[in-house]
C-alpha cells in the first residue's frame, strides 16, 4: 500500500525552491468544510463528532461556525485593506474562507486582550487600525491610490515585506513593523485554527471531553479520526491502480 | 505516611465544581482573621490549606473566578482564553517576555489549573548555586529542608513517573503513564546519541485516588482538566482548605496591604463588585505569583513605606526570571497525531548540572510540548512561514513532535516589575516587566536548541522547525539572608514588615531547570509548618 505522506517532500524547507507543494494536488474535501476545501483528510467532519462533547464546548465551538459577527470595530476601508492582508497571509485564496477578519473584529470589540503589550507599541486594537492604514501608505509609495486597488502582486510584495519586517517610511516609522506583524498574526491564526474547518483541513480532532483518546501509538488512529489523504494526483492514482 | 488532606475524598465524583463552595465558612466584615492570604494560587492554596489544619482562621482573596469546570472551562483552545491573567502589562527591555497565556494564570486554583503538570523536583545543587557555580546567589535554606515537603506533595498531588535518576534520586507515588508515537520517537533519537529520558513526572493520578477519575489522554491539559485527573490547588488543596474553615473570596482584587504607624500590615484593602473593601488582619500572605505580588508590594505605599512594602533597599521586583524555553520539532513518517495524551510525556536531567566543558553555566532540561493547533501555528509562524507554506506545515501538524527546553537563565537586578503611568479598572498602576538576557543565557539557550535539534535527526526526523520563546516566571521578592540582599527572609517575611509573608514563586532566588509550580508548594508547605499552630 502506498504510505499517505510519508516521505516529506511537499514541505517547503525540503523543497530546492522553498516554496510548499501546490494545495491543488490534494482531492477536494468530501465530507465537512475545509478553508478553499483542501482535503488532505477528505472525509474528516469535526462537526460530525459533537454529540461526543461536552455541552459547554458544544455551544462554543457551534456558534463560532455558526454566528459570523458583523464588521463593528474596523472602518469600511480599514476592513477591506485587513481583509485582503489575511487573506494573502493565510493563503484563503477562494471561498470558503474562514471569516478571520470578522472575528478578530468581534476579539477587538468585545476588548479581548491577550495580557501584554511592548513598550514602543499602542494597544493592539489601534495596532490593527494602524497596520491598516501603513498597508495603505505603502501602497502610495508603489504609486497606487490604496492598498486595495494595487494589482496582487504589488499587494503579495507589500505583506512579503511585512512579514519580513521591513516596511519604512510614514506610519511604519513610528509603529514597530515586526511586532506590528506578530500582533497581526497572532490574532489571526488563533481565530482560523479554532475554527472547525481548519481542524478538518490539518485532520486535529477537535474537542475530547469526555471521549477522550485510546490511540496513542504512532500511525495510529481512532475509528473516527480522518485518514490522510494519499500524496499522489488521485486523477492518475486512481487511473494507475485500475480502479476506474 | 499518614496525610493530612483529604481533599481527594472530599470532591464530588459525579461533578467537577469543589463541594464546599457553597457552604464554606464567611468571616464578617470588620472581624479580624488570623491570616489574608492575596492569590488562590499554588503557593497560596497549599499555605491556607496547611494553617487551616493548625486552626488557623483565614480568609483568601483572588482576584479570578471561582470556577466549576464543568460549566466555565472548554475542552478547546483558543475558548480558554478566560483562565489567563489578560488584564494590561507592559513588556520591554532588551528581550521582553511575551504574558497572558504563555504564563500567568487568574481564578481560584491560580496558574495551575493551566500549568502542563509537570512536577519535577529541584536538584540539590539548585541551592548552592553561588557557593559552587560562583553565578546567583544561594538560597538560605538547603534541598534537605524542602524534601519532606516534596515527599508529602508528591503524594497529594499526586506525581506519577519512573523511578528518577537525577539530582536527588527518588521514586514516585504513581507508575508512569502510557507515551505516545512521538515520545518514543524522540527518545530513541536520544538514545543514540546517550541521552538517557524517563517517563514523567507529571501531576496527574495513574490509579485509584480518591474521587479523583482516571486521565482520559484527551491532551488539553494547557485549558484546564475538566476531567479533575491533573493536580491544581482547586483539587488538591482547596477542598480541604474549605473544610477547615477558609474563606475564599473570588473575584476581588487586593489593590494594597496596609500598615500602621508602627509598620505593622493590619490587613488588605481589596475591590470587588466595583466597590473597594477591607479585611483585616493579623497577617498577611501575599501570593500573586511573580508580576502581581511585586506589584501589590510596590502599590502598597503609606508614609513609613513611602517606596512600597519591603522596597527600603529597591530590591522587589528585580530578579525576576523565566526560563529559555526554545522548542524543536521535528516529523516524521509516521502520524504522531501529538494533541493526544497529555504534553508533558518525557524529561531528561542530563544536562541539567554544571559542565564546564559547556563554556556556560548551569543547564537546562528537556521535556516535551505537543502544541494543540494556534500553539503548533506559533511555532510554524516563528519559524518564517506565512501563506501556502503555513498552510501546508499546518496541514503536515499530524506528522510532527515537539521537544522543548527549560534552560536555566540567571537573576539579574535590570530584570525588574516595577509600575507604569497606565492603570487598571481599579484605579492601580498596571505592571511593566524588563527583560534582557545575559551572554550565559544566550549560550545556555543555543546550546540546548542544538541538544534537542540532534535528538529529533537521530530519530529520523525529515524536517526540524524551531522557535524561540519563555516558560515560567519567578523571583521578583527573593529570599535571601538579609535585608541587603533579599525581600524577604528564609521564613518567607518580608523584612520590614514581619507579619508580611510573600508564599508564591516570587520568592524564588534562582528558577533551576525544572518547573516550578511543586517547589512553590513544597515552599509554602515549609512555611507552614514553621508558623505551626494558632
Ligand atoms: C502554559 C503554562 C504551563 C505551565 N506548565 C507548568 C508545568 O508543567 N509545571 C510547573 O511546575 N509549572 C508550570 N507552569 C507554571 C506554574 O503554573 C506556576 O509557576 C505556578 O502556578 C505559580 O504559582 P504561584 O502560587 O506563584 O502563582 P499562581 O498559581 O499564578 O497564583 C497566583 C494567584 O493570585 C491571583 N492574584 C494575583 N494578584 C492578585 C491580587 N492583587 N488580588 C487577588 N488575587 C491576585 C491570581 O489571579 C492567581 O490566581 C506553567 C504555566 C503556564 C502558564
Ligand atoms: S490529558 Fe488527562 S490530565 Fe490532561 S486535561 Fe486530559 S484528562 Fe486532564
Amino acid at each position: 500500500m502506498v504510505h499517505a505522506f510519508s516521505d516529506a517532500d511537499h514541505l517547503p524547507n525540503r523543497r530546492p525552491d522553498g516554496q510548499p507543494a501546490s494545495p491543488e494536488r490534494l482531492p477536494r474535501q468530501r465530507r465537512g468544510v475545509t478553508p478553499q476545501m483542501h482535503g488532505r483528510y477528505p472525509d474528516f467532519d469535526a462537526m460530525s463528532q459533537q454529540e461526543h462533547w461536552d455541552d459547554a464546548t458544544r455551544t462554543m465551538v457551534v456558534s463560532r461556525v455558526d454566528q459570523v459577527p458583523p464588521i463593528r470595530f474596523f472602518t469600511k476601508d480599514e476592513a477591506i485593506a485587513l481583509g485582503i492582508l489575511l487573506d494573502l497571509a493565510l493563503a484563503q485564496d477562494r471561498e470558503p474562507r474562514v471569516p478571520v477578519l470578522a472575528l478578530v473584529d468581534a476579539k477587538l470589540l468585545e476588548g479581548k486582550l491577550d495580557g501584554f503589550q511592548h513598550d514602543d507599541m499602542p494597544p493592539d486594537p489601534e495596532t490593527w487600525r494602524q497596520v491598516a492604514a501603513g498597508l495603505d501608505a505603502t501602497a502610495v509609495q508603489h504609486g497606487f491610490e490604496a492598498f486595495r486597488v494595487a494589482p496582487t502582486g504589488v499587494q503579495e510584495q507589500i505583506v512579503g515585506a511585512f512579514a519580513a519586517g521591513e516596511l519604512h517610511g510614514r506610519v511604519w516609522d513610528e509603529l514597530p513593523c515586526a511586532k506590528a506583524w506578530g500582533v497581526v498574526m497572532r490574532g489571526a491564526l488563533s481565530e482560523f485554527y479554532s475554527h472547525p474547518w481548519a481542524w478538518n483541513e490539518i485532520g486535529f480532532g477537535g474537542p475530547a471531553y469526555p471521549r477522550g483518546y485510546a490511540v496513542l501509538g504512532p500511525g495510529g488512529r481512532e475509528p473516527w479520526e480522518g485518514e490522510g489523504a494519499l500524496d499522489v494526483d488521485p486523477v492518475t492514482d486512481v487511473r494507475e491502480r485500475g480502479l476506474e | 505516611m499518614k496525610l493530612a488532606n483529604d481533599s481527594r475524598f472530599l470532591l464530588d465524583p459525579h461533578r467537577r465544581d469543589v463541594p464546599g463552595r457553597h457552604r464554606m465558612r464567611t468571616y464578617p466584615a470588620g472581624e479580624e482573621v488570623d491570616l489574608v492570604v492575596v492569590g488562590a494560587g499554588a503557593g497560596g492554596t497549599t499555605l491556607a490549606q496547611r494553617l487551616a489544619r493548625r486552626g488557623w482562621r483565614i480568609v483568601m482573596l483572588e482576584a479570578g473566578p471561582f470556577w466549576d469546570p464543568d460549566e466555565d472551562w472548554v475542552s478547546d483552545e483558543a475558548g480558554s482564553h478566560r483562565l489567563y491573567w489578560t488584564e494590561p502589562r507592559i513588556i520591554g527591555g532588551g528581550d521582553p517576555v511575551e504574558l497572558g497565556k504563555n504564563n500567568s494564570g487568574r481564578g481560584v486554583g491560580g496558574s495551575m489549573v493551566h500549568y502542563a503538570g509537570y512536577c519535577p523536583r529541584f536538584h540539590p545543587s539548585d541551592f548552592l548555586v553561588r557557593t559552587e557555580d560562583d553565578v546567583a546567589a544561594d538560597w538560605p535554606i538547603s534541598y534537605d529542608e524542602l524534601k519532606p515537603h516534596y515527599e508529602e506533595l508528591e503524594a497529594e498531588l499526586p506525581v506519577a513517573g519512573q523511578h528518577w535518576p537525577w539530582g536527588d534520586p527518588h521514586r514516585y507515588p504513581h507508575r508512569p503513564h502510557p507515551i505516545t508515537g512521538g515520545a518514543e520517537a524522540a527518545w530513541r533519537g536520544a538514545r543514540e546519541l546517550g541521552i538517557e529520558f524517563r517517563v514523567g513526572p507529571v501531576g496527574i493520578a495513574n490509579g485509584q485516588f480518591g474521587n479523583r477519575p482516571h486521565c482520559i489522554y484527551r491532551g488539553f491539559c494547557l485549558q484546564g482538566c475538566k476531567v479533575g485527573a491533573k493536580a491544581s490547588p482547586l483539587v488538591t488543596h482547596l477542598p480541604d482548605a474549605l473544610a477547615h474553615g477558609v474563606e475564599v473570596r473570588a473575584d476581588a482584587m487586593a489593590t494594597q496591604v496596609e500598615v500602621d504607624a508602627r509598620g505593622r500590615a493590619t490587613g488588605v484593602t481589596y475591590f470587588r463588585d466595583g466597590a473597594e473593601s477591607f479585611q483585616r488582619a493579623a497577617a498577611v500572605a501575599v501570593a500573586g505569583y511573580s508580576i502581581e505580588s511585586p506589584r501589590l508590594l510596590l502599590h502598597s505605599v503609606s508614609s513609613r513605606f513611602p517606596h512600597g512594602l519591603g522596597n527600603g533597599n529597591d530590591l522587589v521586583g528585580r530578579g525576576v526570571m523565566v526560563q529559555g524555553a526554545p522548542q524543536v520539532a521535528g516529523r516524521f513518517p509516521d502520524t504522531m497525531r501529538m494533541y493526544k495524551a497529555p504534553p508533558p510525556e518525557i524529561s531528561s536531567e542530563e544536562f541539567y548540572e554544571t559542565d564546564p566543558g559547556r563554556g556556560f553555566a548551569r543547564g537546562f532540561s528537556i521535556q516535551t510540548v505537543s502544541p494543540l493547533p494556534i500553539a503548533w501555528a506559533e511555532h510554524v509562524l516563528a519559524d518564517g512561514h506565512w501563506g501556502q507554506a503555513l498552510r501546508e506545515y499546518m496541514r503536515d501538524y499530524n506528522h510532527w513532535y515537539v521537544l522543548g527546553a527549560l534552560c536555566e537563565l540567571l537573576p539579574r537586578a535590570e530584570n525588574r516589575v516595577t509600575l507604569a503611568d497606565a492603570t487598571d479598572r481599579t484605579g492601580m498602576p498596571i505592571a511593566r516587566m524588563d527583560y534582557t538576557q545575559c551572554d550565559n543565557d544566550r549560550a545556555n539557550i543555543a546550546y540546548a536548541r542544538q541538544k534537542m535539534t540532534d535528538i529529533l535527526h537521530a530519530a529520523g526526523a525529515q524536517d526540524v522547525l524551531t522557535i524561540d520563546r519563555y516558560a515560567h516566571l519567578v523571583g521578583g521578592c527573593p529570599m535571601g539572608t538579609s535585608p541587603e540582599n533579599s525581600v524577604v527572609d528564609a521564613d518567607h517575611r518580608v523584612w520590614e514588615t514581619p507579619n508580611v509573608f510573600v508564599t508564591d514563586g516570587s520568592v524564588m532566588p534562582t528558577q533551576g531547570s525544572a518547573n516550578p509550580a511543586l517547589t512553590i508548594m513544597a515552599l509554602a508547605s515549609r512555611l507552614a509548618s514553621r508558623l505551626g499552630g494558632r
